[in-house]
């Protein structure tokens, strides 16, 4: 329980690091960025709400630390203000909709891939020389080196403009009502297969070399030699004994990849004209929404920081040696 | 440091990916003189390639081939600025907190904890979109970004050197810390500094093309990035355009697969367990007659004319040559040696456990009639335990640590077809008592136990199946004296109750000549002397046995004013383990 309070304290600091960078990146910037941004809700504002709006940010003539409690203020209620590509919706609508199309994609994606990369490494590391460790691991590790959003264009350009075989763009077809029936749910398997196979094509590599070193370090361990000198079976040897137990340090290498992985599944939407929240980070960048830019990156860090706390989670589960301290 | 460079450049490894970097760094910097301007709208809107557009046009008609290579140098240019930049940042920070420690290595190491956890895309996202665009802006937002993986790498590697003598030895004569740190420290870290270069540059790059496909880069000026950025822009995938995206990803692909094979090459030769181990030539064993001939009656194990070689790289390295002994049911057989001797490997021989590049060149291991090597794999996991167990030398480390003690009898007793779950828990927590633990334990993890108490339960795990001969590879020598004696005293005590035969493998002679009927000496993997511990007490004839026994010193009354405690306990224990107490060591 102490160390779950310690890891829980942990990512509270780095929440509040994070929320606090975003207050002070803006007001750090050279130039007068806040006026910058407010200028283009200029014509689309009334003059009257335009303070009304500056206040909403926290952006006043208030001396800085009421800007920042003002700031965290209307955090703490959910109030991330208002977008401007979207206008006139709250950035916490349009994002909060893009946040479960990211998780759905991204979250498949990334367990699936690391799945099946720490089984294959397990297998490449048992058959040490055989073929899946001398040619399929650096056939992944070379696909490892594409950037993500190229294979999906790639995958795109041959299975979608090609081949025809998956949907060029969006999370579901149009013309069908979002619910929960059958149909609906077998159009968005089909519109995620592309861009989710691209996301595990382009990170399998690196979780298979992973678990692949690791598991090598672990055949070479006495815990090994005496699992073969009591006769156990190779199966039971290869899982229980070897893959358990070179499993640990890659899920804590799997938290710590967890935001470098969904940045470059960010960048995989965008090329799908999926509709999560990298898709909006685009269209930030592109229509300068400063509101909405910064309401994605709190939202992305609080996402990952919570899937870290359950990384830890799972470690703790896996290991009973942290489970002593903790 | 030479020579490593020189060992870096034979690995094949290194060499191809040094020589697929080597080709675009040429590239970045004379290529740009060798083609077009990669501005110029020189054709039609995606051509495909043709003779006077190699890799075809772009949707708005500039030549590929020329964006391709003109974009390789301001690419490379900040992806290798970035990479050192955050190499330098990371280790200064890193080194920083891990030397000083305390109040600034706990700030420190939270605000890179923090960077750490905070998702590089977003944060870079927010940062560039404040600050003036330019070249500068990437490498500074890149920075950023990216610093806090390298600075957790170093701190680590701090902590280990900031308690080596080279470092101690500055401290006194007064050094400055901060000279300590640059002088002493950094120049120690030269492989590190190497390795995280690469892998911050390979980074870099990705980092880099991914900022600028979202439009965050200069899109007026030519790189990898913005070149991709144009293609999803003027709709490539829509005109069915490959040509325009293909190029530019192959080239980031190739500079990141070369980058990443150096860096696997440098953990190669840093960390040899990843490196496959040498090919085993094969040999074909000569049967003699001395091998052939069958086991006497009263005779267990008969090992004849063994010898173990190792694959190394200048060919096969014998560590066991020609040895060959008898133990009969019952009797304790010692065998000693230095380390590097070659007796583990015997005992690891026996049971077939030898590591992948070493083998049995000749000869042959016979127990109780069967030829152990010959068995195929499946009677070999059927003899291995039933017949032979095995002691570790370190219990700490052989007892799996993610499974309690009960699931590893469990599984033991299950592979040799013995038993339900719940007899085989009954069964554990008999044995367990048996070497003076108690049977609750059957539900604790290995970490729960002292090093003591480990070594019992490996003693109990190797008497699970009632084997007629275990092999006890210094089973106490990770552990303080009294402990040791206790230990031994009740494997003796075992060994007459059940009368299974051992075979003891230690440095310590002394020790062996009082608990074992018969001791072997081992020196450079050849048996120099068998004989009955009575005569080798008497007066060993080899110079080595000689050499051996005087080495370790011996205690006698007059050496102490009073008794060490360990003789107190000696009072209670059986004549053998007097005996080795007198001969025992401090």
């Amino acid at each position: 329980m102490h160390y779950l309070l310690r890891r829980l304290g942990f990512y509270l600091i780095a929440a509040w690091a994070s929320l606090t960078l975003n207050f002070v990146i803006p007001r750090l910037a050279p130039g007068d960025p806040a006026s910058a941004m407010f200028a283009r809700f200029e014509g689309r504002v009334q003059p009257e709400a335009m303070e009304a709006l500056r206040a909403a940010f926290g952006f006043t003539d208030a001396p800085l630390h009421q800007q920042y409690f003002t700031y965290l203020k209307h955090l703490l209620t959910g109030d991330l203000g208002l977008s401007y590509a979207y206008y006139p919706s709250r950035v916490s609508e349009v994002i909060g909709t893009g946040l479960v199309w990211t998780l759905g994609l991204a979250g498949c994606a990334v367990i699936i891939s690391f799945a099946v990369g720490c089984l294959l490494g397990v297998f490449a590391a048992w058959n040490r020389g055989g073929w899946l460790d001398s040619v399929a691991a650096p056939a992944f590790a070379f696909l490892g080196a594409f950037p993500y959003f190229w294979l999906a264009m790639l995958a795109l350009y041959l299975f979608g403009f090609g081949l025809g075989w998956f949907p060029l763009r969006h999370a579901y077809s149009h013309d069908l009502e979002p619910g929960l029936s059958f149909t609906f749910a077998a159009d968005v398997v089909r519109h995620a297969v592309l861009p989710a196979a691209s996301i595990v094509v382009a990170t399998l590599g690196g979780w298979m070399l992973g678990m692949r070193n690791t598991m090598v370090a672990t055949l070479g361990t006495d815990t090994l030699r005496l699992a073969h000198a009591k006769g156990l079976p190779p199966r039971q040897v290869m899982f229980r004994y070897a893959a358990r137990n070179a499993l640990l340090p890659n899920v804590t290498s799997f938290g710590m990849a967890l935001g470098f992985v969904l940045s470059g599944s960010l960048l995989t939407e965008i090329v799908f004209s999926y509709p999560g929240t990298g898709y909006l980070l685009i269209l930030a960048v592109r229509n300068q929404d400063y509101p909405l830019m910064q309401g994605l990156f709190l939202v992305i860090t609080l996402a990952v920081l919570a899937a870290n706390f359950a990384v830890d989670m799972l470690c703790l589960w896996l290991d009973p040696r942290t489970r002593a301290h903790a | 440091m030479l020579d490593s460079i020189r060992r870096l450049l034979r690995h094949r490894k290194a060499a191809v990916g040094g020589s697929i970097l080597l080709f675009f760094l040429v590239l970045a910097l004379v290529g740009p003189w060798l083609v077009m301007d990669p501005s110029d709208l020189v054709g039609r809107p995606h051509q495909p390639p043709s003779s006077a557009h190699l890799f075809g046009t772009t949707g708005q008609g500039q030549d590929v081939l020329a964006q391709t290579v003109v974009g390789a140098r301001e690419t490379l240019a900040v992806g290798f600025a970035v990479g050192l930049l955050v190499t330098l940042v990371g280790a200064l920070i890193g080194v920083t907190a891990g030397y000083l420690g305390r109040r600034v290595d706990d700030a420190l190491s939270l605000t890179t904890n923090v960077f750490l956890v905070i998702p590089g895309l977003p944060l870079a996202i927010v940062l560039g979109a404040y600050l003036p665009s330019g070249p500068l802006r990437m490498v500074a937002v890149l920075t950023v970004a990216g610093w806090a993986w390298n600075a957790r790498v170093f701190r680590a590697e701090a902590l280990s050197l900031r308690n080596r003598d080279f470092v101690a030895a500055a401290l006194v004569t007064g050094e400055s810390r901060a000279r300590i740190i640059a002088r002493e420290l950094l120049p120690n870290m030269a492989s590190l500094l190497g390795s995280s270069f690469i892998g911050n540059t390979l980074y870099a790059v990705g980092a880099q093309v991914g900022l600028e496909f979202l439009g965050l880069g200069d899109v007026g000026s030519v790189t990898w990035g913005t070149n991709l950025y144009w293609a999803s822009n003027d709709a490539a995938l829509l005109t069915r355009s490959w040509w325009i995206f293909v190029p530019t990803g192959v080239c980031i692909a190739l500079v990141g697969f070369s980058l990443t094979l150096l860096s696997s090459a440098i953990d190669e030769l840093t960390n040899p367990a990843l490196k496959a181990p040498p090919a085993v030539a094969p040999i074909t064993p000569v049967v003699t007659a001395a091998q052939a001939e069958p086991q006497a009656p009263g005779v267990l194990l008969s090992v004849r004319e063994l010898c173990i070689d190792y694959a190394t790289e200048r060919g096969p390295s014998r560590v066991v040559d020609n040895v060959s002994f008898d133990i009969a049911p019952g009797e304790v057989f010692g065998l000693a040696g230095e380390s590097g001797s070659g007796k583990s490997t015997i005992g690891f021989g026996l049971l077939r456990l030898l590591p992948p590049a070493a083998r049995i060149s000749q000869g042959r291991i016979l127990f109780n009639g069967t030829d152990v090597t010959a068995l195929d794999a499946n009677a070999l996991r059927a003899f291995r335990w039933s017949q032979v167990s095995m002691v570790f030398q370190s219990a700490m480390s052989a007892l799996n640590p993610v499974l309690t003690l009960g699931e590893q009898f469990h599984d033991t007793l299950a592979a040799h077809g013995r038993a339900s779950r719940t007899a085989s828990y009954a069964r554990a927590r008999e044995l367990l008592a048996m070497v003076g633990l108690s049977p609750e334990l059957v539900n604790a993890w290995p970490h729960q136990l002292s090093g003591g108490m480990r070594q019992r339960v490996g003693i109990a795990l190797a008497l699970a199946l009632e084997p007629k001969l275990v092999v006890m590879d210094e089973p106490t020598t990770a552990l303080d004296v009294v402990v040791q004696k206790e230990l031994l005293q009740r494997m003796l005590e075992l060994k007459e109750r059940l009368g299974f035969a051992v075979l003891f493998i230690t440095h310590d002679l002394p020790l062996l000549l009082a608990i074992s009927h018969r001791v072997g000496v081992l020196q450079g993997g050849k048996l120099v002397e068998v004989d009955t511990s009575e005569r080798l007490r008497a007066g060993a004839r080899h110079p080595y046995t000689r050499l051996l026994l005087s080495s370790f010193p011996h205690l006698s009354a007059d050496d102490a004013a009073e008794p060490p405690p360990e003789l107190a306990l000696a009072a209670n224990a059986p004549a053998p383990v007097r005996t080795a107490l007198r001969g025992g060591h401090q």
